[in-house]
């Protein structure tokens, strides 16, 4: 009996040590795979560092005001973080690979998933920094615009249009990355739309006199100056 | 050949304007006279000249190139005789050629015995018949004409211890037109002439015949009643002869010279004389087309004589300011070359020997409407010396050929009445009739090809103008008709090849004949008529309906 | 066309002006015939489809053989032509269509009219083309006699800044009337300045850098008097955006040019370089300061990323001063401008956004210069302005500096 168990965890010793032979050629492919990945990830960083360094990316990453809000995030500068994102990403996907050849089942179908899902990420992200751009140039030349024509509040005004723009932007990259699109499209709608109706009301009702007076004051506040000026700053 | 009995064949003729002393010697004293005028009388029928205008060859002390005479009724005896004239009269009428004398009526010269007698004393019968006065103070403000010379119209006479009258040199003293006796001899003057069989008077300076106070001295209507009187006359003894006014005056003053057709027959068309130099130099036909608009339209039996040159300098009189200044600096550079108001000049040199120039300036002189005159030697583009004095730089000798005093003449060369042009461009051994006769490509050649064409058609010298008025202001166009004739005339005023559209919407459907060669260019379509044009070139084209 | 080649050529552009056309035509032709008799001269009118009679005007002005002119005597004919380049008015096209004419003749001496200068007399066609066609100079600048209290962006900011660093003491850069030779005009459409960045730049501006660094012969002719012209409607952004856009723009593309120029030098001049008159006027300047301040306070983000933060303090001092003792110095007007200057030239932000954050700015400056010279007599005030440019010139040192920091 005793001699059978022996026999029984012989063979079952002898087994694993084949398929852990077997194994283990994959397993060394697979740390080669992750070593050479690293290397590869590495060298692109500094390349996409160097690139970005060349075209003034940070210039144009401040101009969207990233570089405030990642400094505030205590985050390092944007083309710094875009570097370490990629080499990140690209050494992931080199493991990725190298498990795909460790041959276990269903782990591959969440690996090309995963792979899928890439571009839809990189789009979004592409969409938020733009939009970030567009809302800081807009709101500035919302600022300078009513300042120049002595509008009340400039600062509110280009705040709140570098708001909506903003919103706009994000709420357009869930969508693309497919988070809770509907439920963003639809507080989007919401949002904006009551906005809207409430503008209407302000001006079509309750700020009747408010509104015709502002406009009141408006014009012929122009016109008085007009009178007075009888020079032009040209 | 037998002249034409037309009365009005002075609208035909095409006139050659010469002085006899320069045209052909035959004796050889050094003076052209008119036995050689006859020898060349075969030339200028070959020429195409169909009247000779001859300058004054009266007796003459001349002192102003025979416009100072001292007898009317002769002919003074360095060209000849009498009877010479009366020869080559003849001579000249059988080969088909009129001949136009000069008549001095104005003045006469202080040689003649007229004024010999004149001047005598206060009761002398002759007295009235020159306008005398105490004082030098009547007739105040009138204008000088000879600035270079003369100071006044007033020359004090010792003799008779008065002033006299003259518009022009003072040893040209002014007749009395008031007085009858000075008409009456006037008449029989001419009359004496029109009896040998000349054909016609250019009198000489009938703007000034009658002086009133407080005038300009000048085109006064008695003036014109003296003038209307001869001219009746003539009509009644002598129907078919022709008179020539010499009136320097604006279109608007000469008008009154046709009167109703019972004064002058033609008149010279002083004005546009410059303005046709001044649309060449300036590239432009604004001056020309301005004068021919300002010029009023004359009776049917009359006619303008239109000249490029002629024996005085190029008169700047009737141009304003500005543009005498501007023709003084294009075609009087040197000081020289200005006389009283005017450019002493002949037609090649102020035309910078530019063979197409005087090629257009030739065409616009012989399709304008008028009579043209042709100066003698313009003909071959004879030079000028402007260092002789006066303007005997344009009255040198006729260059017949290379040789020998040009063959004007067989006396010493030291001899003849006035040097001979000797520069290489100008001078006589390269532009003569010998040589020009002898290419055919010659400026004579050119002459009598274009005068031939001219009188080829009647429209040149009768039909009417009318302009056109295309875009390019650089090319003078207009439309001669006469009855169903109708030819167009388009010149190109400019240095440059230029193009331009003409509206022929009047003419449409006519073909264009051009007239030197007889090709026919395209039918007048709707569209504007475009025509492309080299430097200074011109066009005559028939319009003919097929 | 069929008018061939000119001498000289008169550019009229307009659009609507029917009011006034009639009398500068005439002007105009008065002025050539009298001064250019002889010359070979034509009218060219560049509208921009006018819908009243100005080209109607234009084109009966013409003397030749038809239409002959009663009061005015003409050796050649006169043409006068009006074409239309485009359904709406732009000042760069109507200048473009006038340089391509004036080409096309081969005219040696060129010069535009405005048809709005209601006193033109017939003798600035003298002063405008004399120096052109008889002394052989490219460019005419005029220079009028003003209110002292007119042309206040010219005197504050563009004359002084133009003369430091392109040292020419032009007063005039910009101007509706001035001339050219034939040279220059082809100079000009051989560079093709009107391909690029349509729409807002200045093109006499352009013209006359243009003009400087391209080592042409400069002139300036005294013309008259500029009358005090309504201009309560005009926009100071649009107006800054042609010429001081226009002036800073420049400079990349001329840094040879300028960085190398020490000494300013005077341009030959006819007529007195400066006439002011000094009626008194009435001047709401309060409105001027209070548009300074908020725009200081309001601006002050963008302004943080513009001026260096020295200035921007001073800035902000001085914005905090009560408006009888307010006073912005000419030193730190300079560094102001040298600093947008610099600032334009590297793009920190959209250029056009730093030519709008520059206008609250001026408007102080303009509210000082008028505080300043509320009483001055014409001497005091071009005693002001000359001292503004000489601090111009002083401190031109530290925009080069600016200019080559951050290489």
């Amino acid at each position: 009996m005793w001699q059978l168990i022996v026999g029984e965890l012989n063979y079952a010793m002898q087994e694993f040590v084949r398929s852990f032979a077997r194994f283990l050629p994959r397993l060394l492919a697979m740390l080669i795979i992750a070593l050479l990945g690293w290397l590869v990830a590495y060298i692109l960083k500094i390349i996409l560092r160097g690139i970005l360094r060349i075209a003034k990316f940070d210039r144009l990453a401040d101009n969207a005001g990233t570089t405030q809000l990642l400094s505030n995030l205590a985050l390092p500068t944007s083309s710094e973080l875009l570097s370490r994102v990629l080499f990140w990403l690209v050494w992931l996907g080199f493991i990725l690979l190298g498990v795909q050849v460790l041959g276990i089942v269903g782990l591959q179908e969440h690996i090309s998933r995963f792979f899928l899902y890439l571009p839809r990420f990189f789009v979004a992200l592409f969409i938020v920094f733009f939009g970030l751009v567009a809302a800081s140039f807009f709101s500035r030349a919302t600022l300078l615009a009513a300042v120049n024509a002595d509008f009340p509040s400039p600062r509110l005004l280009a705040t709140s249009v570098r708001t909506v723009i903003i919103i706009f932007a994000v709420s357009m990259a869930f969508e693309q990355l497919g988070l809770g699109e509907r439920t963003i499209i639809v507080a989007f709608a919401i949002a904006f739309g009551a906005l809207m109706l409430g503008l209407a009301l302000a001006f079509g009702l309750g700020g009747r006199d408010l509104a015709k007076q502002f406009l009141e004051s408006r014009f012929t506040k122009e016109r008085q100056e007009q009178k007075q000026d009888e020079l032009s700053p040209l | 050949m037998i002249l034409t009995q037309d009365p009005l064949w002075y609208k035909d003729a095409i006139i050659y304007q010469v002085h006899v002393r320069t045209f052909r010697d035959s004796n050889g004293d050094g003076i052209g006279d008119f036995r050689g005028l006859a020898e060349k009388l075969d030339y200028l029928q070959e020429l195409g000249i169909t009247a000779l205008w001859l300058m004054p060859f009266f007796p003459s002390p001349l002192r102003d190139d025979g416009y100072d005479i001292s007898d009317y009724r002769s002919v003074h005896p360095s060209y000849g005789t009498l009877d010479d004239f009366k020869s080559f009269l003849t001579a000249a009428h059988e080969r088909g050629i009129r001949v136009i004398v000069e008549m001095v009526l104005n003045h006469t010269s202080d040689q003649h015995p007229w004024f010999q007698e004149s001047r005598s004393s206060r009761d002398n019968p002759r007295r009235d018949w020159y306008v005398w006065s105490d004082t030098d103070d009547r007739y105040h403000g009138v204008r000088i004409i000879f600035l270079d010379t003369e100071t006044s119209n007033w020359a004090r006479d010792p003799i008779s211890n008065s002033y006299y009258w003259h518009r022009f040199f003072s040893h040209q003293p002014d007749l009395n037109y008031d007085n009858p006796a000075v008409r009456e001899e006037m008449w029989s003057v001419m009359q004496f002439w029109l009896e040998i069989g000349v054909d016609g008077f250019r009198l000489d300076a009938v703007p000034y015949l009658v002086e009133r106070e407080g005038t300009s001295c000048e085109n006064l209507p008695e003036t014109h009643a003296v003038l209307k009187e001869l001219r009746s006359k003539l009509d009644q003894h002598f129907p078919g002869k022709m008179l020539l006014a010499e009136a320097n005056q604006w279109p608007a003053d000469l008008r009154p010279y046709f009167a109703n057709g019972d004064e002058f027959h033609m008149a010279f068309h002083f004005p546009l004389m410059p303005r046709m130099f001044m649309g060449v130099k300036l590239e432009d036909r604004k001056p020309i087309i301005d004068i021919l608009q300002q010029t009023p339209a004359i009776p049917d039996s009359s006619q303008w004589c239109l000249f490029l040159r002629n024996h005085d300098e190029l008169t700047l009189e009737m141009v304003t300011d500005i543009e005498r200044d501007y023709m003084y600096d294009s075609y009087a550079g040197e000081k020289a070359m200005r006389l009283n108001l005017g450019i002493r000049r002949r037609l090649a040199p102020l035309l910078d020997n530019d063979r197409r120039r005087v090629e257009l300036m030739t065409g616009m002189l012989m399709s304008l409407p008028g009579t043209p005159i042709i100066y003698y030697g313009d003909e071959i583009g004879m030079g000028d010396n402007i260092h002789l004095g006066d303007r005997n730089g344009v009255r040198t000798p006729m260059q017949w050929d290379g040789g020998w005093n040009a063959g004007f003449s067989s006396a010493d060369p030291e001899s003849l009445y006035s040097p001979l042009i000797l520069d290489p461009v100008y001078g006589y051994p390269a532009v003569n009739v010998y040589s020009q006769k002898r290419a055919g490509h010659s400026l004579l050649a050119w002459m009598e090809r274009i005068i031939k064409t001219r009188k080829s058609n009647q429209v040149f010298g009768r039909g009417s103008i009318e302009f056109l008025h295309p875009a390019n202001y650089r090319v003078l166009a207009y439309v001669r008709q006469l009855k169903t004739e109708t030819v167009l005339v388009v010149n190109n005023l400019s240095s440059s090849a230029q193009a331009v559209e003409l509206d022929l919407r009047r003419y449409k459907g006519n073909i264009l004949v051009e007239m030197f060669g007889r090709n026919i260019f395209p039918r007048v379509g709707d569209l504007p008529y475009l025509l492309t044009m080299g430097p200074y070139q011109f066009f005559w084209f028939r319009l003919r309906r097929i | 066309m069929s008018v061939g080649e000119v001498d000289v050529l008169v550019g009229v552009p307009t659009y609507n002006n029917a009011k006034t056309i009639g009398q500068t035509v005439q002007a105009i032709r008065v002025g050539l015939l009298k001064y250019f008799p002889r010359e070979r001269a034509v009218i060219v009118n560049a509208d921009g489809g006018s819908k009243d009679t100005t080209r109607e005007v234009v084109a009966a002005a013409s003397i030749n053989d038809l239409q002959r002119s009663s009061d005015l005597y003409s050796l050649r004919t006169l043409p006068c032509i009006s074409t239309v380049y485009a359904n709406s008015p732009a000042t760069e096209v109507a200048l473009r269509t006038t340089l391509a004419a004036a080409e096309l003749l081969r005219a040696k001496a060129c010069a535009i009219v405005s048809p709005e200068s209601t006193n033109i007399a017939p003798d600035w066609i003298e002063h405008l083309l004399r120096p052109v066609y008889r002394d052989d100079f490219d460019l005419i600048t005029p220079v009028y006699r003003r209110h002292k209290f007119d042309g206040l962006l010219l005197r504050n900011l563009i004359y002084p800044m133009t003369r430091a660093l392109y040292a020419k003491r032009i007063r005039e850069p910009y101007a509706v009337e001035f001339a050219f030779s034939g040279r220059f005009c082809s100079h000009l459409l051989e560079m093709q300045i009107w391909d690029q960045e349509a729409g807002g730049i200045g093109t006499e501006m352009r013209m006359s850098v243009t003009a400087i660094a391209g080592g042409f012969r400069l002139y300036q002719s005294f013309l008259g008097t500029k009358p005090h012209l309504d201009r309560t409607s005009a926009d100071l952004v649009t107006a800054m955006r042609q010429t001081v856009g226009t002036l800073f723009w420049s400079l990349e593309p001329n840094f040879q040019y300028w960085s190398a120029k020490h000494e300013t030098e005077a341009v030959p001049t006819s007529g007195s370089e400066c006439d002011l008159s000094v009626e008194p006027i009435r001047v709401n300047r309060k409105r001027l300061y209070e548009l300074f301040r908020s725009g200081v306070a309001e601006l002050e983000p963008v302004l943080k990323s513009i001026l260096s933060a020295q200035t921007l303090a001073d800035v902000q001092t001085i914005a905090k001063l009560p408006e009888d003792n307010f006073k912005y110095p000419h030193e730190l007007w300079v560094k102001t401008a040298y600093e947008f200057a610099a600032s334009y030239y590297k793009s920190v932000i959209s250029r056009d956004h730093i030519i709008q954050a520059l206008a609250p700015l001026y408007r102080g400056k303009v509210f000082t210069f008028l505080m300043e010279n509320r009483d001055a007599s014409a001497n005091d005030v071009e005693a002001n302005v000359e001292a503004l440019c000489v601090t111009f010139e002083r401190l031109k040192p530290y925009l080069l500096d600016l200019w080559n920091a951050r290489e």
